[in-house]
């Protein structure tokens, strides 16, 4: 639901992940974070929810 | 006194000349309502709106002000050290300002500009701003502004004021500041001072005669402030309350303020932003105690503030001027003018 | 309509005399035109000053937590969408049910303050409801409508105009509608592409001053220490940044996220009228097709986002 209001206020949605990673699935935190971050770089830097201080 | 005549066909070249010297701020309508804004270059004054929502306070005090900022670069040799913000220096001009904001204006100056401190934000905003008045000929039903030290036509504060008269303003310059803006937008139109003044005196009274709201306030200074600091009525009023920022914020005479500090990588920033005495955390101690915890307290405070703490220490009225926004605006209508009364009104048993 | 409000001052004076309520929480009559405010009545002699009419758009369950006597029952006069607040305050464990005596009135809407003023270039001065018709009086000119047509947006896709919980009932219940496109206005800001989308939530949201009416007005904010307001670690800065304002209604709304029931009381307190319902709508739609969930119609069901169930959609989970 987070997820679809982002992406309903114009957010793309591939900036929100979830996963459920135990302490004991190290592989699949490397995998995860891998995935997230190609994911996240394929996007333009996101400006609409960080704050310019030089304004 | 001086006294001009604008056409009002010359009133919009007259503004586009004086952007040249000044930011031009007034009143404009959007879907939220009229509020008091800086006007880009193709836009005009609405100078028939009745009390904008927000006051032009935040023309001298914006609700967020950056105030310093420091690099937190230790390679550098200043770093951590604070430095003041560079400030657009542009003088400013506040087209159909009100007269009861004109006074608020004036009641605020106490505070932020008198022998013992001077904020040097504000005082440095006011230096470099005029106000150009517009007397209020239709009062809004809300407008109390003859029980409070001023009225619709009252010159408190202001550099120019200006009546309405249909095809033309006649305007009353009061001060070098409005000659200056006068100047600069090229109005020159003289009008006899006499005929004028009396004209004024005639609009004035008819004015007067349209504001229907008042309050009583004769007797808020006789009153102990223990007595009304304990009347049993504080409960009454402030069960509505929502404890929201809503009449502070739209308020032209609320003053208070928060500093913080933000950081972001390698700068530091610290800005001043409005705060509301309605917030439960105003009072919060750094040692985890609040005076003021609960919602009669901080009710009880702002009502004994405006009307009988202010009334004691400066002795120039209440700190209202009758704008009837708070009014407006409260979302539970909780009535200032009604617990005036209340409060003018109470003798302790 | 008839606003039931002789029966329901009839019900608090019983009530009250009787001494089985300590108090009773309902609207009182406003001091400016189109305006009504939430009272509390403790004696039978001042039940004279309750009023229930179009002008009544505050949720009173939103001050039940607080005004609950030490002693004895509280009575709180409340719409369909108001009771469904107090059941969830009920699930949620605010309130007990056995301290309220619920006076439900059924309600075939409210009045849109600002869309009235919309039609008058000066200052209302005076305000009527006689039945379906209204009539506003400013000095320029007097316009009579039908309630229907000034009605709030809320209670136009509304579809429980009936209280779904009460003691009594202080009118005949009145027909629910059925729609069509309860969420069109949803569906038209989807239908924008995201660089729209996020130009239309900038502009709703660009005169906000951050002076939480709506959080205040929402039953359903009744944290202690509201996120924005928390400072170690302060999550949200508390000036004008747009970043700042965003994140404020963005995260309130998350915050009643399957808890809302629409009521409008958030954009009736705004003094800027804007209507954060944008971002609450968005998910009172999500709940219903993720979900198949309403707020506040089952006291014995806790809402989707505090409960787990194994058929929960996880596809998004990786």
């Amino acid at each position: 639901m987070m997820g679809n209001l982002l992406d309903h206020m114009g957010v793309e949605r591939d900036r929100l992940h979830f996963s459920w990673i135990s302490s004991a699935e190290a592989t699949k935190f490397v995998d995860v974070v891998k995935e997230i971050s190609d994911k996240v770089r394929a996007l333009d830097t996101g400006k609409k929810f960080a704050k310019d201080y030089t304004k | 006194m001086k006294f001009i005549t604008i056409d009002k066909k010359d009133w919009a070249g007259g503004i586009d000349k004086s952007r040249k010297t000044y930011q031009v701020f007034g009143p404009v309508q959007d879907e939220n309502g009229c509020q008091i804004k800086p006007l880009p270059p193709d836009v005009y004054p609405l100078m028939d709106a009745g009390v904008t929502v927000m006051s032009p306070k935040s023309v001298l005090f914006p609700q967020t002000e950056k105030m310093l900022t420091a690099t937190l670069d230790e390679t550098r040799e200043d770093h951590h050290v604070m430095k003041p913000v560079e400030k657009e220096d542009t003088p400013r001009v506040v087209l159909g300002i009100r007269p009861y904001d004109a006074r608020a204006i004036q009641l605020v100056k106490l505070n932020f500009d008198n022998p013992d401190y001077q904020d040097p934000y504000w005082c440095k905003a006011y230096e470099r701003t005029t106000f150009v008045g517009l007397a209020v000929t239709h009062p809004d039903p809300c407008d109390f502004s003859t029980s409070t030290g001023c009225g619709p036509f009252s010159e408190e504060g202001l550099d120019v004021l200006m009546a309405d008269l249909d095809d033309r303003y006649l305007a009353k310059i009061l001060t070098q500041k409005g000659e200056d803006w006068a100047g600069a937008c090229g109005f020159d139109t003289e009008a006899d001072a006499a005929e004028s003044q009396a004209l004024f005196d005639i609009l004035r009274k008819e004015a007067e005669k349209n504001i229907t709201a008042s309050v009583d306030t004769d007797r808020l200074s006789e009153k102990s402030i223990l007595d009304l600091h304990e009347a049993p009525f504080w409960d009454d009023v402030a069960f509505s309350c929502i404890n929201c920022g809503t009449c502070t914020y739209v308020c032209p005479t609320c003053w208070c303020f928060d500093i913080q500090d933000e950081t972001k990588h390698k700068t530091a920033t610290r800005f001043r932003n409005w705060d509301s005495c309605m917030s439960p955390l105003f009072t919060h101690h750094a040692s985890g105690h609040n005076p003021r915890g609960s919602k009669v307290q901080r009710v009880r405070q702002r009502f004994m503030h405006k009307l009988k703490y202010f009334v004691d220490k400066y002795d120039q009225g209440i700190m209202c001027v009758g704008c009837g926004r708070c009014v407006a605006s409260c979302p539970v209508n909780i009535d200032i003018r009604e617990v005036c009364k209340t409060m003018n009104n109470y003798e302790s048993k | 309509m008839d606003t039931c409000i002789e029966k329901i001052r009839t019900i608090c004076a019983d009530l009250l005399a009787k001494g089985e309520v300590q108090k009773v929480i309902g609207f009182g009559e406003g001091s400016i035109p189109m305006a009504s405010r939430p009272i509390a009545v403790t004696s039978k002699d001042d039940v004279e000053k309750l009023v229930f009419n179009a002008t009544c758009g505050l949720n009173l369950a939103n001050y039940v937590a607080d005004a609950m006597p030490k002693e004895g029952k509280l009575a709180v006069v409340v719409k369909g969408c108001d009771s469904r607040n107090l059941v969830t305050h009920m699930v949620e464990n605010q309130v007990s049910r056995d301290r309220l005596y619920i006076i439900g009135v059924p309600c075939t809407g409210m009045v849109d303050k600002r869309k009235i003023a919309d039609l008058f270039e000066d200052e209302i001065t005076e305000f009527t409801e006689e039945g379906d018709t209204i009539t506003i009086v400013s000095p320029q000119k007097t316009e009579t409508v039908s309630k229907q047509d000034v009605l709030r947006h809320n209670c136009q896709v509304c579809t429980h105009r009936n209280p779904v919980v009460y003691d009594v009932m202080a009118g005949e219940p009145v027909e629910e509608q059925s729609l069509d496109q309860p969420y069109a206005d949803v569906d038209k800001i989807a239908e924008m592409d995201p660089e729209e989308r996020w130009a239309h939530f900038q502009e709703l949201t660009k005169n906000c001053i951050r002076c939480y009416a709506c959080r205040n007005a929402c039953p359903l904010c009744y944290c202690p220490t509201c996120f924005v307001d928390e400072s170690a670690p302060q999550w949200v800065g508390k000036g004008q940044d747009k970043t700042d304002i965003n994140t404020f209604h963005f995260l309130r709304a998350f915050h009643c996220a399957g808890r809302c029931t629409d009521c409008g009381a958030c954009v009736e307190a705004c003094p800027m009228g804007i209507n954060v319902r944008d971002f609450t709508r968005k998910l009172n739609k999500d709940a219903l097709e993720l979900f198949g969930w309403e707020a506040g119609l089952d006291m014995e069901k806790r809402p989707p986002l505090d409960v787990y169930s194994p058929d929960d959609p996880d596809d998004f989970i990786k």
